[in-house]
């Protein structure tokens, strides 16, 4: 529909957006923004490219367009050969973004479905709350009663029907959860907000954050001596945790007072220039503990991080504290994904034209000159072309292989850390003697709406080594029981006490919503993987452009490694400045109210920006 | 600051494009109306107080921005919709079958028991028809929902459609309300969010 549609385009534009990627979309709206006539164009279906979220269909249908290599970059195949090209002008095929993407390696690991019987059971025993013993093996063969099946379906689909009668502890079958895929939204490129990081403040000062919404981050975790430790972050937290003594209060506010004086902090760290934070921190005489909070849960570092980069990242923590939640970060409401189509909404709203499934095959360069790009048979014409650096052909990069990122997700079937109130917790996992990477690991739960009630998804990032695989495997089965069990091993009924946990488990979930779990559980079993997903992605941040690169093309980085958005927000406004110096990056859009549109005139966006400083009185006074 | 109502809808507008989805906006929020709005720009959403049974209800009626015109809707503007009109022109045959496209989508991307209901507009230009009433309403009962054919330009039944479908949300709120199940959102962050000091961390431990 949309790739027919395409012929209509008008075909000369101020600025061409070549995918939707976070950098590409902030700068789609922010020349949009500015008056200038943006088209928008992406050759995948959805929002988002490398920095998408999807259901669980989808990302299933991703992996497979990855794996086939759909997408590759067109010769000169198709309608290419009727766009007209000028003397002097060249076409430069691009690429698809799939060649960013490698070792992918998806798995589920619990059956396919379970037998008619075993359905009835859980019902009946979700009603009186009990997990009873004795249960036949889950044996994953097709049912031939569709009519019990079919009756679940239909309460698992209204959202009016409280879960409860659908949490089970252990039983989960592919069918339950792709009868529920549109309930997950799983992140390609998951990313934390730091409070007052550059994003959070963007989409404050540009008014972009009335398309989104957040909840803050619940709790910070780490691992240390073997185990799971909350990381105090308040005074609540610093009460609750018994792994910090009255003394180590004080040392450790003393050292983040140290971090945050501003004043001082010449003396300070007189001496520790070119010495790593960890030697630093260790000639304050910290204990322990307190290193390892301070070195990899509040910097998130690693033993070799320079001392001041130490400083600046523990500052970072320090000041994103206490402005939302009782953790320095949000985490977006349906994924990373919602925040590029923010953007795109605003660039939208100030009449940026749209068009998916509308891949650019070729750019048309002349000299030095971007000329504009082809795509759909139409040759598009433009001052500025904007793309991902993952669609760019390799002779403009100095160095195409540069480095990846491995990542994993995984569905579970409770937190790695049981709470009261279902968690949302950020855990960076320090470097070991088999890890040399941190490992950051980001878990959500359904009220973010990430996936079904009862569930989990956790996500792991970190540098590449070899494989995703190979890099977060073992770091996964600290956390999580992921091995492939027998079905014995994952219906409830094998031993008295883990029938127990369950129990408990479930009515907890029931009332609590999918949280689960209490502190006086004994026994804290690890929740299980019922799907995993790894997959290697290129990390473009660092990778250096050539003077092959047209002076109007501007590439974008996709992904990178750090937390935050911090990079893309910061790269999309310096290739602003370079695009239009004069121009103000982002400035606030007026709120609807603030808009006043005349009954008569015909009204352009320029009219509107005028008009757009009406006193808000003014505007609700026509209300009621 | 005193909340000034007691509910906010978000409702969304959906449907072709040029079949006035803007003007049955305007028409509604502003009572105006203008033939000049080729297309939508610049129009975020529009906001409307109405007041029901004696509650006071906030709608905040979102437009596509003209994301429709190539089926690029974003999926962010389906979330947290409490009720959808799907717009088709009546002297528009195609956007009548399209709306079959359209409530697809919405079964992919919006909330499962969004409230939807089904405009059939410009209805004062019957010389133009290309779609009878009959099919508008067999449409709506197909989908078993509420159907009306509305005027943005001659102002007619607009406003009774916006009333319809929010004392439908109404109703399904209260509902849940008194089934003690609130929809839990998240939070949007605003530039007067309350500030504490960035060093509120380090000031309250210091009491240790």
């Amino acid at each position: 529909m949309a790739a027919s549609a395409g012929g209509d385009l008008p075909t000369t534009y101020d600025v061409i957006v070549v995918g939707t990627g976070m950098t590409e979309s902030i700068l789609a709206a922010a020349a949009s923004r500015v008056g200038k006539q943006v088209l928008h164009i992406d050759g995948n279906e959805y929002y988002g490219g490398l920095w998408a979220s999807f259901n669980l269909d989808n990302l299933i249908k991703w992996v497979k367009d990855c794996e086939s290599g759909e997408h590759l970059p067109s010769d000169l195949d198709d309608s290419n050969s009727d766009v007209k090209i000028n003397n002097g002008e060249d076409f430069v095929f691009l690429k698809s973004s799939a060649s960013h993407i490698s070792n992918i390696n998806l798995k589920w690991h619990i059956p396919k479905k379970n037998n008619e019987a075993q359905v009835e059971q859980w019902s009946r025993k979700s009603q009186t709350g009990h997990e009873e013993e004795g249960e036949g093996a889950v044996v994953s063969q097709p049912s031939s009663g569709e009519g019990s099946h079919s009756r679940t379906h239909t309460n698992s689909e209204s959202e009016k029907m409280p879960s409860t009668n659908f949490i089970r502890n252990g039983n989960w079958t592919q069918e339950d959860i792709m009868r529920e895929y549109r309930r997950f939204n799983i992140d390609l490129a998951p990313k934390l907000l730091f409070a007052r990081g550059s994003l959070v403040e963007l989409l404050i000062s540009s008014n972009i954050a009335r398309y989104t919404e957040f909840h803050a981050v619940t709790r910070v975790l780490t691992w240390l001596d073997g185990e799971l430790n909350t990381v105090p972050c308040s005074r609540a937290d610093v009460f609750a945790t018994r792994y910090v003594s009255v003394v180590e209060k004080r040392m450790l506010m003393k050292l983040l007072t140290g971090c945050m004086d501003s004043e001082n902090i010449v003396q300070e760290f007189e001496g520790f220039e070119s010495k790593t934070f960890l030697d630093y921190l260790k000639s304050k005489r910290l204990t322990a503990h307190l290193l390892h909070y301070v070195l990899y849960a509040i910097a998130m570092g690693t033993d070799d991080m320079p001392c001041m980069e130490g400083v600046e990242r523990t500052q970072r923590f320090l000041n994103s504290l206490g402005r939302y939640g009782n953790t320095p970060f949000l985490w977006p409401m349906y994924g990373t994904g919602e925040l590029p189509q923010a953007f795109c909404r605003l660039c939208a709203v100030f009449g940026g034209t749209y068009c998916l499934q509308h891949p650019a095959k070729a750019l048309v360069v002349s000299s030095d000159r971007c000329v504009g790009v082809v795509s759909c048979g139409q040759r598009l014409v433009a001052d500025h072309v904007v793309m991902s650096i993952s669609q760019a052909p390799s002779h403009y990069l100095e160095d195409p292989s540069s480095s990846g990122i491995s990542r994993a997700v995984f569905i579970t079937n409770k937190s790695i850390m049981p709470a009261e109130k279902e968690p949302l917790t950020f855990l960076q996992f320090p470097p070991g003697p088999t890890h040399p990477n941190t490992v950051t690991v980001i878990e959500v739960g359904p009220s973010t709406h990430a996936c079904p009630k009862g569930l989990f998804v956790l996500h792991m990032t970190c540098k590449q080594n070899k494989s995703a695989r190979e890099d977060l495997q073992e770091i996964a089965g600290f956390l999580l029981m992921q091995d492939d069990v027998n079905p014995s091993d994952y219906d409830i009924t094998t031993d008295t006490q883990s029938t127990q946990t369950s129990g408990q488990e479930s009515s907890s979930t029931a009332s609590e919503g999918g949280s689960g779990g209490d502190d006086t559980a004994t026994v804290r079993t690890k929740p299980q993987v019922l799907w995993s997903m790894y997959f290697n992605c290129a990390e473009t941040s660092k990778s250096l452009l050539n003077a092959n690169v047209p002076q109007n093309l501007h590439l974008c980085s996709g992904p990178d490694l750090e937390l935050d958005f911090e990079f893309a927000v910061q790269q999309a406004e310096r290739l602003f400045k370079t695009m239009y110096p004069d121009l103000e990056f982002l400035p606030r859009a007026p709120d609807p109210e603030e808009i006043i549109i005349e009954g008569d005139t015909p009204d352009s966006p320029e009219d509107e920006e005028a008009n757009s400083l009406e006193s808000d009185e003014q505007a609700s006074s026509k209300q009621i | 600051m005193a909340k000034t109502y007691d509910y906010l809808f978000k409702l969304l507008l959906i449907g072709d494009s040029g079949v006035g989805k803007t003007c049955v906006l305007f028409r509604f929020s502003e009572d105006a109306f203008n033939t000049s709005f080729i297309s939508t720009i610049g129009i975020d959403f529009k906001i409307r107080t109405i007041e029901l049974d004696g509650k006071k209800i906030k709608l905040q009626i979102w437009d596509t921005a003209g994301q429709e015109r190539f089926r690029t809707i974003t999926t962010a503007y389906y979330r947290g919709a409490m009720g959808i009109m799907l717009v088709y022109d009546i002297t528009n045959e195609k956007s009548f079958e399209n709306i079959k496209n359209w409530i697809r989508n919405i079964e992919e991307n919006a909330s499962a028991d969004v409230e939807k209901m089904l405009l059939g507009n410009k209805c004062e230009l019957s010389e133009k028809r290309q779609v009878t009433k009959d099919r508008g309403d067999a449409l709506a009962i197909e989908y078993g929902i509420k159907f009306m054919e509305t005027s943005a330009k001659a102002s007619i039944n607009v406003e009774e459609a916006f009333y319809t479908l929010a004392r439908d949300i109404k109703a399904k709120t209260e509902k849940k309300l008194e089934a003690s199940n609130p929809p839990k959102g998240g939070h949007q962050l605003k530039a007067t969010e309350p500030q504490r000091k960035p060093t509120n961390w380090l000031s309250r431990c210091s009491l240790l």
